[in-house]
């Protein structure tokens, strides 16, 4: 019995004075090693190199014209007029609608499937279609949007419009929103829950006041992620349809504006690759670094936002 | 946190966000506030179709936006094909076209009940181009046309093997490389009727012409992609709108349509000795511009500084005779337009 549990004592011997001998020099350790190390550096070169073609890309956008200039420009015929004002403009609204209907509703329901659904063959049933959901190629979820926001509620939503292009991302990230926050709150230590209990408190006290403001930081990291992934998706504005070539407003009341025409950052980018490359291509280089600074300054808010709330914690 | 911190920091940061829309917002509004010309004129304008065409069609709705800041206007250029299709369900008011409406379009807005007016607004070359290092071929007339991209050539995988095919032009014999627009785009068919349809006719019949028009080829979607492979095979071939060749460092083939070998320039298009140049369009729903004052007024704008807005795109204007001949047609319209409409359907 003892010789299957533990292996033999000469072996163990040999593995200790080995280590010991060796005097650190572990080959294979030192092989590992360096093969991670290489992987990283590969994988940071890859990025560094990326940033580096986007900003020397963009370069003579930034001679030519000021920056302000550049970022309050609208959608123009014109390589020197073009600005990507509208599209931040557009990509606000569409993290308005994620902001507004993804996340509670996505919360909410990383609650109910973590805190009270019992473990039977539904809610196990609904986990692996939220998991394979948040698989799904942002295409599908595009077609998903022509059909029902732009058909069948067309009316309603003022088709290819502001609302539809919003509502189709917040049905996009929702599956990521509910898959973070369910991991978050399943992160949440049992005893917690358990002295919230013995003190006397009921289910819902002891997750407004144990449960939440512990996975709280969780929760935020997965929703910036995927606050993120909806401002830089262009699969389903294209089929949705978005302004390419002009968009003009006189302005008008927020519902007009959101049953009115739009487009988005990630759709400058595009629109900017498809003139002719001799002018446009700096462009569309200019604007995905706007779109590269925004999603860093938003990353950077949620970390901090992270630490705010994680300091709290403890 | 407690509730009224939560409060705060909430509403601190949803006041953070609508500065940041105001800040856009007031920014983007700049250049309509600044021309004080008469603003009356009120309404949305929606133009979709040809991404060939969205250029002019953006560059004249910045100006007339500028003029009359009250009318909102969205252009978009998912394709003369996609372009139809929204028009024909009378989601746009203007589509933007590479080419002439084809008679399943027609069929498709006379069922939605959907009448236009054809306008022509500008012409375009189509530019037959190669590697710039191809110095061994310079011209190529139709027969050497019909060799290398006919129906009958799928097998030619050298210029030279052309001749097989009628081809008169000495070729070289290097590999025949194509990056070309593929069968959705208008240009793909553009270069199908202008260049190859009547050799393909005479030698095969109508029908059987019709059935498989260009030789099968991996077509490109992008355009600037046809101009890297262009770039990246030295005895490449394809083509493009006359925009893209001119910008890129490509070389432009001359195309002898029976009278000699032409250069597609601004020039050879305007005076119509480029056999290869091609219409560009926009069709007006009637309905809609029969209760849009804005709507008439941005078309009269168009076909009246059109010509200005073409050349900044990189296109060429229309010869005085069409440019007329559109004006006449629009002007027709107009006249009718104030009571019931009695003109037939244009096309």
């Amino acid at each position: 019995m003892a010789s299957i549990l533990t292996p033999p004592r000469e072996a163990v011997d040999r593995e200790v004075a080995a280590a010991i001998s060796g005097g650190g020099r572990d080959a294979r350790g030192l092989a590992f090693q360096t093969l991670l190390l290489m992987a990283m550096l590969m994988a940071l070169g890859v990025l560094v190199w990326l940033l580096y073609s986007v900003i020397d890309g963009a370069v003579p956008v930034f001679s030519e014209r000021s920056l302000g200039d550049f970022l309050s420009g609208r959608l123009s015929g014109s390589p020197t007029r073009f600005g990507v004002a509208q599209g931040i403009v557009g990509s606000f609204w569409i993290l308005v609608f994620v902001a507004v209907f993804s996340f509670p509703l996505g919360v909410a329901s990383a609650i109910y499937l973590e805190e009270y659904a019992s473990d039977n063959w539904f809610s196990r049933g609904v986990s692996v279609l939220v998991r394979n959901l948040a698989g799904v190629p942002a295409v599908v979820y595009g077609l998903l949007g022509l059909f029902l926001f732009k058909g069948l509620l067309g009316s309603l939503t003022g088709g290819s419009s502001l609302i539809s292009a919003g509502l189709t991302m917040a049905i996009l990230v929702l599956p990521v929103v509910i898959i973070t926050s369910a991991e978050a709150i399943r992160a949440v230590p049992q005893p917690l829950r358990e002295g919230g209990y013995g003190l006397g408190a009921t289910r819902w006290e002891v997750i407004r006041t144990q449960v939440l403001p512990y996975a709280a930081p969780g929760i935020l990291t997965g929703t910036v992620l995927s606050f993120a992934r909806a401002l830089g998706e262009a699969a389903p504005l294209l089929i949705i349809g978005t302004a390419t070539g002009l968009l003009t407003s006189s302005g008008g009341s927020v519902m007009e504006t959101l049953r009115g025409k739009y487009t988005a950052m990630p759709m400058l980018v595009y629109v900017a690759t498809k003139r002719p490359a001799e002018k446009w291509l700096p462009l569309a280089s200019a604007a995905a670094l706007v779109l590269l600074v925004v999603l860093l300054v938003a990353n950077t808010a949620a970390i901090l936002a992270r630490n705010h709330f994680e300091k709290r914690r403890s | 946190m407690t509730r009224s911190q939560g409060m705060k920091w909430v509403a601190a940061s949803v006041a953070a966000l609508s500065l940041v829309a105001t800040a856009c917002g007031g920014g983007s509004d700049d250049a309509s506030d600044g021309s004080g010309a008469a603003a009356d004129l009120k309404g949305t304008i929606f133009v979709t179709g040809s991404s060939t065409v969205e250029p002019i069609s953006s560059l004249v709705g910045e100006s007339f936006n500028g003029e009359n800041s009250g009318v909102d206007i969205t252009v978009e250029g998912p394709g003369t094909g996609d372009g139809f299709k929204k028009f024909c369900a009378g989601e746009a008011d203007i589509s933007n076209a590479s080419r002439t409406i084809k008679d399943e379009e027609k069929e498709l807005c006379a069922q939605a009940g959907v009448e236009f007016v054809e306008l022509a607004v500008a012409n375009d070359a189509l530019s037959v181009i190669t590697n710039s290092k191809n110095t061994a071929v310079e011209c190529l007339n139709f027969a050497d046309l019909y060799g290398l991209m006919g129906p009958e050539s799928d097998g030619v995988d050298t210029w030279a093997a052309a001749k097989s095919l009628g081809a008169t032009t000495e070729l070289p014999d290097a590999p025949f490389k194509i990056f070309a627009p593929g069968q959705e785009s208008g240009t793909y068919d553009s270069f199908w009727e202008l260049a190859i349809k009547k050799t393909a006719e005479e030698k095969l019949g109508k029908e059987k012409a019709e059935e498989k028009k260009l030789r099968t080829f991996g077509g490109l979607a992008d355009d600037n992609e046809i101009i890297r492979g262009i770039q990246s095979a030295d005895t490449s071939f394809g083509w493009v709108g006359f925009a893209f060749a001119d910008q890129a460092d490509v070389a432009k083939i001359k195309v002898d349509g029976g009278e000699g070998c032409v250069e597609p320039s601004a020039e050879t298009v305007a005076d119509g000795t480029y056999p290869l140049s091609r219409t560009l369009y926009i069709y007006v729903n009637k309905a809609k511009a029969q209760e849009s004052k804005a709507l008439q007024a941005f078309v009269t704008y168009y076909l009246e500084n059109g010509a200005e807005f073409v050349e900044e795109a990189d296109y060429v204007p229309l010869p005085e005779a069409d440019a007329t001949a559109a004006t006449t047609a629009w002007e027709e319209f107009l006249a009718g337009a104030g009571g019931e409409a009695t003109t037939t359907t244009a096309g």
